[in-house]
C-alpha cells in the first residue's frame, strides 16, 4: 500500500471561538525527549473526540498536560476561550476539566466514600462518616452504580472502579471530560456499557476527549479523530465518518511497513479467521496436562478450582479471563511458583506436580512472565547475566566455574539473533525499552529446546511493530511443535493467535471455544453471562 | 501495683507522643527512622531552654523550634534532594544523639548529665499515700495524652486534610490529581511530627527525672516507630502499643526491685521487656494474618 497524503499539523479546522478546548503550540519534554511537540489543536463542544496513536506517541502526556498534571515546556491551554495557568491541576479542575485515568486515581485502602471525598475541591474541615457516606450513596445510586460507599477500593472489580472514576470526575460538573485508555482494562461487554455511558454523558452537553489506540473502538465511538505520532499531530480532528480503518492505521504508524501491516490487521482481525489450520495431532501426548488442579486461596485473586486442560504439540491455547479470575494462579502453578493443593500436572507425560521450577525447565518449560520488568529480568543486572542466567544457575556438565567471557559471547550471539537493540552486553537490563526487554526474554526462553511456553501478556505495552513480532514468534514456535499457553487480556490477540480458548471464571474453567471465535460468546462466558459453551 | 501503673503511664507517655508524630509521617508515606534523633533533640533543648531562662514554657518552645528546624532539614534531604529516607532518618537519629552529647560539655562544661531545678507542672500534689501518691509524680504531659490522641485521630481520620495526607502516602498520583502537592504535604506532615517529637522529648527530660542525660532516649524513638507499625498506622493503635511498651518497661523495672533476692541472673530480668515485646509483635502479626498494612506507595516518596 502507498502512504497517503498526510494533512499538515498546522491545519487546525476553523472551530474558532466556539472551541470547548483549544491548545496552542503545546510542547512537553522529559529530559531530552520531547514527548509532545508543538501540538496545536481545537475541539468543538458537545462531541466525543478521540486522540489516537501508538504507545509512546504522546497521547497520555498530551491529556495530562491539558489536565495540568504535567507542566509543558511551551504552549498554552484554553478552555472555552480562557487561558489556563500551566501545570496547575487545581485551576484546571476549577475551570471545568476532569480526567479518568487508565490505572485510576483511587487509593486502594480508602473506602469508596473516602476516595470520592478526596476530590471535593472545597470540603468542610471535619466530616462525619455517616453523613459523608449517605451523600455519596445518593450520588452512586443516581449514577446507577452498585457499590457500597463503605466498600474498600481494593475489593472492587475493575469495571466498578472505572465507573467510580467517572462519577468522581463528573462530580465537579466539568465541561470537558478526559478519559485515558478507558477500554484497556475492560472485557468486551463492559466496553459496550462504557460507550453507552459516554454517549449519555455527551447528551448532557459535556465535551469528551478520549485517548485510545484501537482503531475499531475509535471508529465505533468517536465523532472526530485526531492522530499523534512521535509527539506530533499528524491528523487534526477529522469526522470519524471520513476515515477508514486502513487509512487510520497508516496515519497511526506512519511509514514503518511491518507495523502498518499489523495495524491494518488489527483493524479487521476481529472478522478474520485464524490463518492456516492448526496442525497438531489430536492423539499426541499432550505437552501440558493439567487435571483437577486447585490452589490455596490467595489475597489478590481467585485460586484455581478443579481446573483441567490440555495443550497438544503444535497448539496455542488461549486463556481468556477478566483480571483476577485465576489466570495468574494458573501461570504460577504451571511455572512452579505455587504448588497445587489438589490435582496433577504433567509435562510431556511426566508427572511434575511436585517438581521444582528448575526441574520443569529441564523438561522444556519456558515462561514469559506477566511483568517483564520485575519478573522477567533483573533490571539492575547486566544483559549478559540476564540472558545466561540458566547456565549461571545450573552450569553445563563438566563446567564448574562461570566464565564470563564465554557467557558474554553467548549473550551477544543470542541478543543479535533476536534483534535486540542495545549498547553493550554489560549495560543494565533496566535501560532497555519495553519491546527490547521482551526480545531479550524471548532470546533466553524461546530456544530450540522450548517444549511448553507459558506466555503471559506477551504484548502488553508494546507498540504495533513489536506486537507483530511477538505474535509471529509464537506462531513459529507452534510450527515447531511446541505447546503454548497464551494468557492475554487482549481478546483480539487471543482470537488471532489461539487454536482453542479456555475461559476462566472465579478460578474454574467456565467454557472452552474453538476457532472461529465469537466475541459475544467469549465475552459473555468471561463475565458468567451464559451457559458453558462448546 | 500502684507503682506499676504509675511507672507504666510515666514511661509510655513520651513514647506515645513520639509515636503520634510517627503516625502522621507514616500516613504521608515516610518511613521515619529519625524519630529517635528528634526525641533526643527535644529532650536536650527542653532542658537547655529551661536552664537558660528559668521558664519551663520557654524550654518547651526551644524544644519545638529545634525539632522543627531538624524536621525541615530532614524534608529537604529526602524530598527535594531525593535521598533515601531510611538512611537519612538513621542519620538524623545518630546526629541527634551525637550532637546533644557533644553540646553538653561544650555549652555547660558537664559530662553525662545536665540537671535543672524545675520540670513540667504536676497536677496532683501534696499526697503521699496510695494510688494518688504514686500518680503525683506524673507530669501534665501524661494526663494530656488522651487529648493528643483524640486530636491526632480527628485530624487523620475525620478531616479532609487527613484524607489528603493518606492519599499522598498511599497513591501520590491520586493526590496530585485531586490538586494536592505531595512534596508540600510531606513537609507539613514532617513539621507536625517534629512538634510531637519535641513534646515527647520534653516529657522525658522534664517529666519525672528533670534532667538531660547523654543518650537519654536509649532507643525510645525506635520503640515509638515500632509502636506505629504495631498499631497499624493509626493513632489509637499507636497509643495502645506505646502503653504496652511502657508496661513492658515498667514490669522490667518493678521486677528488678522485687526480684533482687531471686536466684535469677539480673540480665534475664532486664531482657523481660524485650521478650514481651517480641511475643506481642509476633501475636499481632498472627492476628493480622500476614497481611501487610503498609500503604501502597510506601516509602517511595514518588510524585505520581
Amino acid at each position: 500500500m502507498t502512504t497517503e497524503a498526510i494533512p499538515s499539523a498546522a491545519a487546525v479546522p476553523p472551530v474558532g471561538a466556539a472551541a470547548a478546548l483549544a491548545v496552542h503550540g503545546l510542547t512537553v519534554r522529559f529530559g531530552d525527549l520531547a514527548a509532545v511537540e508543538d501540538v496545536g489543536i481545537a475541539f468543538a463542544p458537545g462531541r466525543i473526540h478521540a486522540v489516537v496513536g501508538q504507545n509512546g506517541a504522546g497521547k497520555t502526556t498530551f491529556a495530562r498536560a491539558v489536565m495540568g498534571l504535567v507542566r509543558p515546556a511551551a504552549g498554552s491551554v484554553e478552555l472555552a476561550g480562557r487561558t489556563l495557568p500551566p501545570g496547575d491541576v487545581v485551576a484546571a479542575r476549577a475551570a471545568g476539566i476532569d480526567m479518568v485515568h487508565q490505572s485510576f486515581a483511587l487509593p486502594p485502602t480508602f473506602t469508596v466514600a473516602e476516595a470520592l471525598e478526596l476530590f471535593v475541591p472545597a470540603p468542610g474541615p471535619v466530616y462525619r462518616r455517616s453523613t459523608m457516606e449517605a451523600r455519596w450513596e445518593r450520588v452512586l445510586r443516581d449514577a446507577g452504580i452498585e457499590a457500597s460507599p463503605r466498600a474498600r477500593i481494593r475489593d472492587l472489580p475493575i469495571e466498578t472502579l472505572q465507573a467510580l472514576e467517572i462519577v468522581r470526575a463528573l462530580a465537579g460538573r466539568p465541561s470537558l471530560l478526559i478519559l485515558d485508555e478507558p477500554t484497556a482494562v475492560l472485557p468486551p461487554p463492559a466496553i459496550e456499557r462504557l460507550f453507552a455511558r459516554l454517549a449519555a454523558i455527551r447528551a448532557t452537553g459535556v465535551t469528551i476527549l478520549i485517548v485510545l489506540h484501537k482503531v475499531r473502538e475509535v471508529l465505533e465511538l468517536a465523532d472526530t479523530v485526531s492522530v499523534l505520532r512521535h509527539g506530533r499531530l499528524v491528523l487534526p480532528p477529522t469526522p470519524a465518518s471520513e476515515l477508514t480503518p486502513a487509512r487510520l492505521g497508516h496515519l497511526i504508524v506512519g511509514s514503518d511497513a511491518t507495523a502498518a501491516a499489523a495495524a491494518v490487521a488489527e483493524a479487521d482481525a476481529i472478522e478474520e479467521a485464524v490463518a492456516g489450520a492448526p496442525h497438531h495431532a489430536a492423539d499426541a501426548v499432550p505437552v501440558l496436562r493439567v487435571s483437577g488442579a486447585s490452589t490455596a486461596a490467595a489475597a489478590a485473586e481467585a485460586p484455581l478450582r478443579d481446573v483441567s486442560l490440555e495443550i497438544r504439540p503444535g497448539e496455542i491455547v488461549g486463556i481468556a479471563a477478566v483480571e483476577g479470575n485465576g489466570q495468574r494462579a494458573l501461570v504460577r502453578a504451571v511455572v512452579g511458583l505455587d504448588t497445587l493443593s489438589a490435582g496433577r500436572l504433567e509435562i510431556d507425560g511426566a508427572d511434575v506436580t511436585r517438581a521444582e521450577t528448575l526441574e520443569r525447565r529441564r523438561r522444556g518449560l519456558r515462561a514469559i512472565p506477566f511483568d517483564r520488568n520485575s519478573e522477567g529480568v533483573s533490571a539492575t543486572s547486566s544483559l549478559w547475566e540476564n540472558v545466561t542466567i540458566g547456565e549461571l544457575l545450573r552450569p553445563a556438565p563438566g563446567r564448574r566455574f562461570v566464565t564470563p567471557g564465554r557467557l558474554r559471547a553467548r549473550a551477544t550471539e543470542a541478543l543479535d539473533a533476536w534483534n535486540v537493540r542495545y549498547g553493550s552486553v554489560d549495560q543494565r537490563a533496566g535501560e532497555l525499552s519495553g519491546g527490547n526487554i521482551q526480545r531479550l526474554i524471548f532470546s533466553r526462553e524461546l530456544g530450540a529446546d522450548a517444549r511448553l511456553v507459558v506466555a503471559a501478556q506477551p504484548t502488553r505495552g508494546l507498540d504495533l511493530a513489536a506486537t507483530a513480532f511477538v505474535r509471529e514468534t509464537l506462531r513459529d514456535l507452534r510450527d515447531r511443535d511446541a505447546g503454548i499457553l497464551l494468557v492475554s487480556s487482549d481478546l483480539d490477540e487471543l482470537f488471532e493467535c489461539s487454536d482453542r480458548i479456555v475461559v476462566l471464571l472465579g478460578g474454574a474453567v467456565a467454557a472452552e471455544f474453538r476457532s472461529p471465535f465469537s466475541l459475544a460468546a467469549v465475552g459473555a462466558a468471561m463475565v458468567g453471562a451464559t451457559e458453558p459453551g462448546r | 501495683m500502684e507503682q506499676l501503673i504509675a511507672t507504666t503511664l510515666r514511661t509510655s507517655a513520651p513514647i506515645a507522643l513520639v509515636a503520634l508524630g510517627g503516625v502522621i509521617a507514616w500516613r504521608a508515606g515516610i518511613f521515619h527512622l529519625g524519630l529517635e534523633g528528634l526525641m533526643v533533640i527535644g529532650a536536650f533543648f527542653a532542658v537547655a531552654g529551661t536552664v537558660a531562662t528559668g521558664e519551663v514554657l520557654i524550654g518547651l518552645l526551644a524544644a519545638i523550634v529545634a525539632c522543627l528546624i531538624a524536621s525541615a532539614l530532614f524534608w529537604v534531604v529526602i524530598v527535594p534532594m531525593r535521598a533515601n529516607a531510611i538512611i537519612a532518618g538513621l542519620g538524623l537519629s545518630i546526629i541527634g544523639v551525637g550532637a546533644t552529647s557533644y553540646l553538653l560539655p561544650v555549652l555547660y562544661g558537664k559530662r553525662g548529665i545536665l540537671e535543672v531545678d524545675q520540670g513540667l507542672w504536676r497536677p496532683i500534689t501534696g499526697v503521699q499515700a496510695g494510688i494518688a501518691g504514686a500518680l503525683s509524680e506524673l507530669s501534665v504531659m501524661v494526663w494530656l495524652i488522651p487529648a493528643f490522641v483524640l486530636v491526632v485521630w480527628v485530624l487523620v481520620r475525620r478531616t479532609s486534610w487527613g484524607l489528603r495526607l493518606a492519599a499522598v502516602g498511599e497513591h501520590p498520583f491520586a493526590a496530585r490529581s485531586a490538586g494536592v502537592d505531595p512534596a508540600r504535604m510531606r513537609l507539613v506532615a514532617l513539621l507536625a511530627c517534629g512538634v510531637l517529637c519535641a513534646l515527647g522529648g520534653a516529657a522525658l527530660s522534664l517529666g519525672s527525672i528533670v534532667a538531660f542525660r547523654e543518650n537519654m532516649t536509649e532507643g525510645r524513638g525506635y520503640i515509638a516507630f515500632t509502636a506505629v507499625i504495631f498499631g497499624g498506622g493509626g493513632p489509637i493503635g499507636a497509643a495502645v502499643a506505646s502503653l504496652f511498651f511502657g508496661f513492658a518497661e515498667a514490669v522490667g523495672i518493678q521486677t528488678q526491685l522485687v526480684a533482687r533476692d531471686l536466684p535469677v541472673p539480673s540480665q534475664f530480668i532486664l531482657m523481660l521487656p524485650y521478650i514481651l515485646t517480641i511475643v506481642a509483635v509476633f501475636i499481632s502479626g498472627l492476628a493480622a494474618g500476614g497481611r501487610s498494612r503498609l500503604p501502597g506507595a510506601f516509602g517511595e516518596l514518588r510524585d505520581g
